[in-house]
């Protein structure tokens, strides 16, 4: 007769060994890597798609949408300045053929000045107010303008939206919000994201077209000196704030310039020059 | 950036019933094993053959739903490949409750060895909701009345 028995089965066989919550760590660094990586090659991709945009596009693309930049006439003795000194920027610069610049100002007391798709730069008075003379002055609407002769508006859009769509279709309805927020706000083109590589790459043409203007780097640095002293000093260490931050840090931008100085072997000081009265008082004007 | 906020929510939930139900569930399954091991399951084909057997077909099957925890997890091991962890102590679980509730049925009968055990398996509930079902059956071998059950087998 043969003996017929169930033993007890013997606990975990059927299962892996490993805590739940170690594996759903692992699993889950590891998804957020992925993702990480993929939102950067497409950004990356769609900045490289972007510069292959013609100019001529950009500037269609632009008069068709018909947004209003600033809040001064063509006629404004501020807006006539700036254009006139982009003009002597300009040589400076290599602007290529075909490729224009369209200067725009703007009364309010924001402490900003962007370059934007189509060859759009907008100057706000809360910023050109600070500046204590043209070299300084020279020194940021060269650098604007070198973001157009860069082609980074649309690089940065294209990148932008290619990274944001990338993150909707992978993460859904959480992704869609963030992907209509980076859509509306390139439709408003004020939040316009340029990466740190771009802004050093303009720092550094802009520094040769006022070195060329000026024979002199004196004022170059200005613009970083009241970067640095309008933003409140932040708690975090200068590693994290290198890392979380889209522009290159105020102090190593300083350095930058009188690194760039040694190496054009230009001089850092020189006679500044100064910004013509008419258009210091309409800068001091409160609107 | 509340949708965030939501699946945390759902994760921490899922893990804590998850983990309590499993628990309870482990200890449960061990005390009525030890019980239930008196009737022996066999898969064999052959039944005993000792004495006359009226036979009856018996089965116990239980429907099993992952929690939003194990879900998640195993949503993260599709993309990368590997055993998928968190199912294992689950499906684990559902076998040997089915195997339990059919003993269970076959002790009502008054059996002494249920031949020619077998596991089905199937899902239910296509979709968002992974659910499914553990059936376990097999032949119940019944002693009480031997005279009876050699009158029927002839």
């Amino acid at each position: 007769m043969v003996d017929y028995e169930n033993r007890q089965p013997a606990e975990g066989i059927n299962v892996t060994a490993g805590h739940p919550l170690r594996r759903f760590a692992i699993l889950s660094a590891s998804a957020a890597l992925l993702v990480v990586l993929l939102v950067l090659a497409t950004q990356f991709a769609g900045a490289l798609l972007g510069r292959f945009v013609p100019f001529s596009a950009e500037q269609r693309v632009m008069r068709s949408l018909d947004i209003e930049f600033g809040d001064a006439p063509v006629d404004d003795p501020v807006r006539h300045y700036l254009n006139e000194l982009a003009e002597r920027l300009a040589p400076g610069l290599d602007l290529p053929a075909g490729m224009e610049v369209t200067i725009h100002y703007d009364s309010g007391d924001t402490f900003n000045a962007f370059a934007t798709l189509g060859g759009n730069l907008l100057f706000y008075r809360g910023l050109l107010e600070r500046m204590p003379n043209e070299n300084a002055l020279a020194m940021v609407v060269a650098h604007e303008m070198a973001h157009v002769i860069h082609r980074d508006p649309a690089a940065g859009l294209g990148g932008g939206v290619a990274s944001a769509l990338v993150l909707a279709a992978l993460t859904g309805n959480a992704g869609t919000a963030g992907a209509s927020d980076a859509l509306s706000r390139a439709g408003l083109l004020t939040g316009m994201q340029f990466t740190r590589r771009m802004e050093r790459r303009a720092d550094r043409a802009a520094s040769g077209a006022v070195a060329a203007l000026y024979g002199h780097l004196n004022g170059a640095a200005t613009l970083f000196e009241l970067i640095q002293a309008e933003r409140a000093p932040s708690r975090r260490p200068g590693w994290l704030e290198r890392f979380s931050t889209t522009h290159p840090l105020d102090a190593d931008r300083i350095e930058a310039i009188t690194a760039l100085a040694e190496e054009m072997g230009v001089p850092l000081h020189g006679a500044a020059t100064p910004i013509p009265p008419q258009v210091s008082a309409a800068l001091s004007r409160t609107p | 950036m509340y949708q965030i906020y939501g699946v945390v929510a759902l994760l921490v939930i899922g893990y804590g019933f998850g983990q309590l139900a499993e628990r309870r569930h482990l200890k449960s399954l061990i005390a009525r094993e030890r019980e239930a091991n008196a009737l022996p399951a066999i898969a064999s084909r052959f039944p005993a053959t000792d004495r006359a057997y009226r036979q009856q077909l018996v089965g116990g099957s239980v429907v099993i739903a992952s929690d939003y925890f194990k879900t998640f997890v195993s949503g993260l091991i599709n993309l990368f490949g590997g055993r998928v962890t968190p199912f294992e102590s689950l499906i684990d679980r559902a076998r040997r409750e089915a195997l339990l509730r059919m003993k269970a049925e076959a002790q009502e009968l008054g059996a002494g060895y249920v031949f020619n055990v077998k596991y089905e398996t199937s899902r239910i509930g296509a979709g968002r909701v992974p659910a499914m079902e553990v059936l376990a059956y097999g032949t119940a071998l019944i002693a009480d009345e031997p005279v009876a059950l050699r009158a029927t087998n002839a």
